[in-house]
């Protein structure tokens, strides 16, 4: 089945064909084609009939993401009684990848309510280390969710820490999750990802200790230049806070439609930039040994090996895109059934 | 359904695809009421150090959770794990289900306790292969890399 059929499946609203076209843009094949062929400005279609919101949460290992994210799925299922009911959501569950094997074990739907419903849909995703805690292609693969028309995307990335502050530029609302004893009170001023938090979370409510890290982060938070993000005191195990939490997250400012998407524009160079660099790698391109030869002989400099670099992966355009075509197979260009 | 999974692995090795770009993505689930959920954690955490991705459902899962579970991640193979007696029941569901969800092409594999006089029932109704107790990990990693897009060779690559 090639990718044209899957998307006429994805139109007429095919689960599978969702799957299964995530799994391509995961790994980054087709991904143009496909993207070029989605609604530019879809709308939820499955609940609210209103633009996806993207809501990411991020916070430390074990701080409990996962069992929220769980939660906040009850919460805004028509069964749920903690928010507008009945809104579509989709999942994408970040997990690290092995820097050894290439492996990974994918355990955040394990925490997330299982019994199938058409409203929910939760994709767990290897992530490789050195990537902001986010899988690889995570902004097509929302775009995809949205185009599906779920009405709340919610992207957990991987139990990260500091400085692990990239998802702000692809979602709505960061929302950061911390935890009962996780350190003294210059923890917080230090800079990174409290910065991008739109909404803070003491989670694990229910442990001694909670009080006084919110006491602590607002106290930092005072201190601030910019207007202090709200913070919550959240039980996934008791459900305390739940409601006010999503409450407070749907009623959030779109922010990715406010922004100038410049940002994407440089995403999207860059991804491109990343496609060609490991087609001429794994082609084992002529001009590329070159150049990767006369690098590790010393002959340039990296700065200089770099900006050769860039002008080689610039010349590719259109022949080396074509090429990639028709060696793809009589499906890859032509639409077929 | 005929065996999918003929004894050598040569013969249906040599009809898949050449391009493979990936190691296979794994389901794995316990289905019932059954907490003994040490021997699939061994087996999860033996197949991501192959390299593999391992989607962990967990216990007590339902047969149409584990479904939704495969469809939704886009999984090659799912593993069920069953020490409760009840293999007979919740496997034939599971099948039954993959088949009705349009899932023909994701392969199946059982472990746990399952009587001999069981197996060649269930490979009969469409399982590849029960790893039983004292199987050596790497005979399971093998069995996948050798048939990482689960039974069907026609699947979608772009």
């Amino acid at each position: 089945m090639s990718w044209v059929t899957l998307l006429e499946r994805f139109r007429r609203g095919d689960r599978l064909a969702l799957s299964r076209l995530l799994s391509l843009l995961a790994r980054g094949e087709r991904s143009d084609e496909i993207l070029g062929r989605l609604d530019p400005t879809p709308r939820g279609t499955r609940g609210s009939g209103s633009p996806a919101r993207v809501v990411a949460l991020t916070g430390g290992v074990g701080v409990g993401k996962s069992s929220l994210t769980g939660k906040l799925i009850e919460a805004v299922r028509p069964a749920g009684t903690g928010g507008p009911p009945g809104l579509s959501v989709a999942v994408l569950a970040c997990d690290p990848q092995s820097p050894l094997s290439g492996g990974a074990l994918l355990g955040d739907r394990f925490r997330m309510p299982s019994q199938p419903d058409d409203g929910v849909f939760i994709r767990s995703l290897a992530t490789p280390g050195g990537q902001g805690a986010l899988a690889e292609h995570l902004d097509h693969m929302i775009r995809l969710l949205e185009a599906f028309g779920f009405d709340l995307i919610l992207v957990e990335t991987v139990g990260a820490g500091q400085g692990d502050t990239s998802v702000r530029d692809l979602v709505d609302v960061v929302v950061l999750l911390l935890q009962p004893e996780t350190g003294d009170d210059l923890q917080w001023e230090k800079a990174g990802v409290l910065e991008v938090a739109d909404l803070i979370v003491v989670h694990k409510a229910d442990l001694p200790g909670a009080a006084n890290v919110e006491a602590q982060v607002r106290s930092m938070l005072a201190l601030g230049g910019r207007d202090a993000p709200p913070v919550f005191r959240v039980s996934a195990r008791t459900g305390a806070g739940i409601a006010e939490l999503l409450d407070t997250l749907l009623a959030q400012p779109l922010r990715r439609k406010e922004c100038d998407r410049a940002d994407d524009l440089l995403r999207l160079a860059r991804d491109t930039l990343t496609t060609r660099f490991s087609r001429a790698r794994t082609a084992q391109d002529a001009e590329l040994q070159g150049l990767l030869g006369r690098w590790q002989r010393g002959e340039l400099s990296a700065a200089q090996a770099a900006s050769e670099l860039l002008r080689l992966l610039a010349q590719q355009q259109g022949s080396g895109v074509r090429d990639q075509g028709s060696a793809g197979g009589p499906s890859s260009l032509t639409p077929d059934s | 359904m005929p065996a999918r999974f003929p004894g050598t692995t040569t013969d249906s090795h040599s009809r898949r695809p050449m391009t493979v770009p990936r190691p296979p993505r794994v389901v794995l689930a316990k289905v019932g009421l059954d907490g003994h959920d040490r021997g699939i954690k061994v087996v999860a955490r033996a197949l991501r150090d192959a390299g593999m991705e391992v989607i962990y459902a967990g216990l007590w899962q339902t047969p149409e959770a584990v479904v939704r579970a495969v469809a939704d991640e886009d999984a090659d193979w799912v593993g069920l794990s069953l020490l409760s007696g009840a293999h007979m029941t919740l496997v034939p569901r599971v099948l039954q289900l993959l088949r009705d969800a349009g899932l023909d092409h994701v392969g199946v594999l059982v472990g746990g306790i399952i009587p001999e006089d069981d197996v060649p029932q269930l490979l009969a109704l469409g399982v590849a292969r029960v790893f039983g107790p004292g199987t050596p990990l790497p005979e399971i990693v093998a069995f996948l890399n050798q048939h990482p897009l689960g039974g069907d060779a026609e699947r979608c690559l772009g």
